[in-house]
């Protein structure tokens, strides 16, 4: 958040609070893209993915390596969410899909391996160096005396976009409904005869399309190392945990929650303890409601 | 806990191999630059320990041992630089180690493996961020030597990375594994085991899950804390960089690779830590793709572990016992031998004092009252049996008596033993001395058989082993009580489930269907038990659906239905009460039979299908042809066969033995039982998905759409974007029954239609069904009732455990007492046979 910590001294306190409100839903909206990512995944294959963010790590660099060589920045972002997709795919079908269904802990012990594996990988080919990652626009507009960046609206309005692409897949097509359909009853989607492999692969390649956005909505502010998506993934967590795990509302309104926690935080709390404060109020949040803002209750019968 | 000799060597063996790996240290048989890493793996063989114990007998995964292991480093650092003795760091490392763990083990039984996954993470993350931040005490990322501990008790000095150091650190590694072994083979362990593999059954022997975890991960936090003032003292230096959430992988790693829950894993997953550099570099590859290789191939491959996997032949070479895990079990002599009276003389039951009253007894979920204004009373000295059709609110009685009705509503009062009952918590009820079972014996899968048993007390005596062992000889389970219970056909488990109750001779034993999936012989023996114990003077509420061997066993029998008492009596005259053999039978009324133009063609046809699962018969030697044009009713009752010969006959299930033929291209579909609708899709997405799956896209999708939609009632009409989880249980079974129309089928399988459902709501489903073979579906109906089976079918086939007990058609006047006798006794010969048997036990 280089860009929100050096202008909030310029204008007064509530051009600052909008500053800081922007740059957090900012930040919310790419936490809430990959909690989407995460809860997609999750949802239809019981796989808690520790690796999209080391996936998409992959898919950055590669298009870092096409920018380098002068292809346009949206292509590259193409080719990143390319390449993340088929990464996730080969690793589902290669180490996930062998563990056999309802392995909830040793398929995200895996993704947890996956993900060593991939950091490792990345940064013996790119290095440990950070690098810039480009912007798809540069420049800020000035907005009740606050100077907005303007790669922050184009976030917010990319991920919107995003999600609203996403909740018209799931809420008005029949493909969508056959996912909800799977991830609510896997039993009953096999009696009707759904094709639950497919419907699996398909939520996979959606999730890890979701989490490259993301990758590359957030690169441009952070700069890119082969782990610079893990704090954002972690927030993500903090997301989905806190709107309930299964529900998709959830994972994008708790990655915004976290987002602008996080973001007031850091300029109004402490900006070294930003992390002490947002997963501390997710774990108070979940002890008084432990299926979380926006999940169901479930009650083991005999 | 009990000492016997070979636990003791077991525990001897740490602290011998600990003084011979000292002793080698000394005699400088290890090269000096190895002496630091010997002493790191023993620090990291503690760390894999707490984090592989807490995961193997407690289920709690922590990413969070990173943070204790930092905790207690940075104690001894702080000690060091503020003169603390040696054993305030200690205490002081161990006691926040304690708490902080406790609370988390705490929380964390709340949630599930992945919240405490999430919980842990954050904690790591929480505690690394303060360590980083905090530098006036933590020296930031620059970090904090720790130069030397004195022992307020006078052992000296301990210099930061001095050779003293990596002794004290082999020698403690070697006293935590020498706890370890007995702590393995205690009451303990068993609790934790228990509290893990089963919650709700463990609660209903006395063991409560939350403290259990807590308990559990206050010992690992605690011991984590203890390494890392060892790990502070070894290195000489502090600094956050090792504490690294990848340590926190690393460590999960190296427990499954050892093997999760075993103490020689943990060594050979401390081993793995220390020299895993080295082994990256032999190999060539970065240190964590190394890790991550290992886990994921561990995983896949591996999945108990390398110790496991190792000690497996090891061990049955030792024991040279052939594992069988269908050996016949030879009933114990003293069981076979009993000859306990048909049913206890009468004057004996009844007439003791009133153990148990209920009154106005409710039980609601959400809006569905499960149970309404139940009341009962018990006598000490009676065994009562409850009757009622599925979903008569049976269970509910039983799990609201145990304490498990989880968040349903309970209210009106209930008298145990002369105390009130209800605001007992189910974890306390064992201990008043309620006892129950469970209908698929949830018995505790990684426990031993003798363990299973053990795990219900505190703190083990050789008596209570002794009398353990007693227990399972009287109930025939002596020969495999070292054997786990998934090893064990079901008929053992519900043995072992029913010996669980047993132990601590409770008051009131709860049994839920116990007569259920097992077979005539079982079935006799369990009867003989139930009279045993009864005998013995302990109550006894039993519900099942096998009424021939409950009636047996009972002295008086409560009928329920809708969650209401609709009648009681003696088992003989019970069944004569009409109300409650109407809702076994249903009545028969004004209802008619679509007419017949039942075709030559075969649709489907079985020949000689069975199905098990898990070593229970659910069908056996099935013979059944369905014709087209026909209504054909399967009969029975709960737990006859019916839901396994829909899945069989719908082609989605495929029999073990037998075989399925089709006439042709035959498109079938199913209704299944309970409708099964995907609750929070709409109803028009319920229709369009199952569509969907059966190929149908586009326009036709939208025109079988339109005309499915016609089919439906006019008030389902107008609420096709409504989720389907608002219908009512009858408005579900019409969308369940349309999801099943739309895509054309050539045979309609309806499973249970009727189940739960208002009387008029019964007739408008079944009208409706009428209607469909009417215009020539070919439609198979799997009915609990025998009577509506008979007002609509065509053919019936009545189901008996597993086997068609009678096949006929309806306007036969001979057929309905067949079918009746078939539906109750599996068959009239059967029924003569079962009456003369008990007229014959009766007399000896």
């Amino acid at each position: 958040m280089r860009g929100a910590n050096a202008l909030f001294h310029e204008g007064g306190t509530v051009s600052q609070f909008l500053l800081v409100l922007v740059s957090g839903v900012a930040s919310g909206a790419v936490y809430g893209l990959m909690g989407l990512g995460l809860v997609i995944i999750y949802r239809a294959t019981d796989v808690v993915n520790f690796a999209m963010a080391s996936l998409a790590t992959l898919g950055l660099y590669v298009a870092l390596s096409l920018h380098d060589r002068g292809v346009a920045t949206v292509l590259g972002i193409l080719a990143a969410v390319a390449i993340t997709v088929a990464a996730g795919l080969v690793v589902r079908e290669t180490v996930i899909r062998p563990l056999g269904q309802g392995q909830l802990f040793s398929a995200l012990v895996v993704t947890m391996g996956v993900s060593l594996v991939a950091e490792s990988t990345a940064g013996s080919i790119w290095g440990d160096q950070p690098k810039d990652f480009p912007s798809l626009v540069d420049g800020t507009v000035r907005w009740s005396g606050a100077a907005v960046p303007v790669q922050s609206l184009v976030t917010i309005a990319v991920a919107a976009v995003a999600m609203a692409l996403v909740g018209y897949l799931f809420a008005r097509t029949t493909l969508g409904s056959a996912m909800r359909a799977a991830a609510e009853s896997a039993d009953t989607a096999r009696v009707i005869g759904l094709s639950s492999q497919r419907l699996a692969r398909i939520s996979w390649a959606l999730g890890l399309g979701l989490a490259a956005l993301a990758a590359c909505l957030y690169a441009p502010r952070s700069g890119l190392v082969p782990t610079a998506l893990v704090a954002p993934l972690f927030r993500a967590f903090a997301g989905i945990f806190l709107g309930g795990l299964t529900s998709m509302y959830g994972a994008v309104l708790g990655g915004l929650t976290i987002g602008v926690l996080d973001n007031l935080a850091a300029n109004y709390v402490s900006a070294s303890f930003r992390d002490t404060f947002v997963f501390s109020f997710t774990v108070l949040v979940l002890l008084i409601r432990p299926q979380g803002m926006f999940g169901t209750r479930t009650f083991q019968r005999v | 806990m009990v000492f016997n000799r070979s636990l003791l060597a077991r525990a001897a063996l740490g602290p011998a191999a600990g003084a011979v790996l000292m002793a080698f240290m000394a005699s400088g048989a290890i090269p000096a630059y190895q002496m630091y890493s010997v002493g790191l793996a023993a620090v990291y063989t503690m760390v894999v320990l707490s984090v592989g114990l807490l995961a193997g007998w407690s289920g709690i995964w922590s990413v969070g041992h990173p943070a204790f292991f930092a905790i207690g480093a940075y104690f001894a650092a702080y000690g060091s630089g503020h003169d603390w003795p040696l054993e305030a760091v200690v205490l002081g490392a161990v006691a926040t180690g304690a708490a902080l763990g406790a609370f988390l083990g705490y929380a964390g039984a709340r949630f599930s493996v992945l919240y405490i996954a999430l919980l842990t993470l954050a904690f790591t993350t929480v505690t690394l961020e303060l360590i980083n931040r905090w530098s006036s005490v933590t020296g930031g990322d620059q970090g904090v030597p720790v130069i030397q501990l004195r022992s307020a008790l006078g052992f000296g000095t301990l210099l930061g990375g001095g050779a003293e150091a990596q002794y004290l650190a082999v020698g403690a590694a070697a006293v935590v594994l020498a706890l370890a072994v007995p702590a393995a083979a205690s009451g303990l362990r068993m609790r934790l085991v228990a509290a893990k593999s089963h919650p709700l059954a463990a609660r209903t022997i006395g063991i409560a899950p939350e403290a259990q975890s807590s308990l559990s991960f206050a010992v690992s936090g605690a011991c984590t804390c203890f390494a890392g003032v060892l790990l502070g003292l070894l290195t000489g230096f502090v600094s956050p960089e090792p504490f690294s959430l990848a340590f926190g992988i690393s460590l999960i790693a190296a427990c499954v690779l050892g093997g999760v829950g075993t103490v020689l894993g943990a060594v050979a997953g401390g081993i793995y830590l220390t020299w895993n550099p080295s082994l990256s570099s032999a190999v060539g590859l970065p240190q964590p793709v190394v890790q991550g290789l290992v886990l994921i191939g561990v995983l896949l491959f591996l999945p108990g572990g390398v110790v496991p996997f190792l000690a497996k032949p090891a061990r049955s070479i030792l024991r040279r016992v052939p594992r069988r895990p269908d050996a016949e079990v030879p009933l114990p002599a003293e069981a076979s031998a009993d000859h306990a009276p048909l049913r206890p003389p009468s004057e004996a039951a009844g007439s003791g004092p009133v153990l148990l009253h209920l009154e106005h007894m409710s039980v609601s979920y959400g809006g569905l009252k499960a149970l309404e204004d139940a009341s009962l009373t018990l006598r000490q000295n009676e065994i009562l049996a409850v009757i009622g059709p599925n979903g008569a609110g049976k269970t509910t009685l039983l799990n609201a008596l145990s304490g498990l009705t989880g968040n349903g509503r309970v209210s009106g009062t209930a008298d145990f033993a002369g105390r009130p009952l209800l605001r007992a918590r189910a974890t306390a009820r064992r201990r008043l001395g309620i006892g129950r079972t469970f209908q698929h014996a949830e018995v505790f899968s990684e426990l031993t058989v003798a363990e299973n048993v053990l795990c219900t007390r505190r703190r083990i005596t050789p008596g209570d082993r002794a009398d353990v062992a007693r227990l399972l000889h009287s109930v025939g389970l002596a020969d495999v009580a070292d054997r786990r219970p998934g090893e064990l056909p079901f008929g053992l488990q519900k043995r072992l489930d029913l010996a669980r109750a047993m132990a601590e001779e409770p008051k009131l034993l709860i049994l839920d269907e116990p007569f259920g999936g097992l077979d005539a012989g079982e079935r006799a023996l369990l009867a003989r038990h139930i009279r045993r114990l009864h005998a013995g003077g302990t109550a006894v509420v039993v519900i099942d659906h096998v009424l021939d061997d409950l009636f047996s066993v009972a002295h008086r029998v409560l009928a329920f239905d809708f969650g209401r008492t609709i009648g009681e009596g003696t088992p003989d005259t019970v069944l004569q009460d009409p109300k409650v053999r109407s809702s076994y039978l249903g009545s028969v009324d004004g209802r008619t039979r679509p007419p017949e133009h039942v075709g030559e063609r075969s649709m489907i046809r079985l020949h000689g299908v069975g199905h098990t699962y898990g070593g229970v018969i659910a069908l056996r030697d099935v013979d059944l042809d369905v014709r087209q044009g026909i209504v054909l009713g399967v009969a029975g009752a709960n737990g006859a066969g019916k839901s396994t010969l829909a899945g069989i006959l719908h082609g989605s299930l495929e029999p073990a033995r037998g075989d399925r033929k089709t006439g042709g291209t035959v498109r079938t579909s199913l209704a299944p039982e309970g409708r099964a609708l995907f609750k929070t899709l709409s109803l028009r997405e319920n229709l369009e998905v199952a569509a969907y799956a059966a190929g149908i896209t586009g326009a036709p999708l939208r025109e079988r759409l339109e005309e499915t939609v016609q089919w439906l009632p006019a008030r389902l009409r107008d609420r096709m974007s409504a989720s389907a989880g608002g219908l009512s249980g009858g408005e579900q079974q019409m969308l369940a029954i349309a999801r099943a129309l739309i895509v054309s089928p050539d045979v309609l399988i309806v499973d249970e239609p009727a189940l739960g459902l208002a009387p008029a709501l019964v007739d408008e489903v079944y009208d409706r069904l009428a209607r469909l073979a009417h215009d020539g579906l070919t439609v198979v109906l799997l009915e609990q009732l025998l009577s509506r089976a008979m007002s609509v079918c065509h053919e019936v086939a009545v189901l008996h455990e597993g086997v068609v007990a009678a096949h006929g058609r309806p306007g036969d006047p001979e057929f309905a007492a067949v079918a009746e006798a078939a539906y109750f006794n599996g068959g009239l010969e059967a029924a003569t046979t079962a009456a003369a048997t008990a007229r014959t036990s009766q007399m000896n």
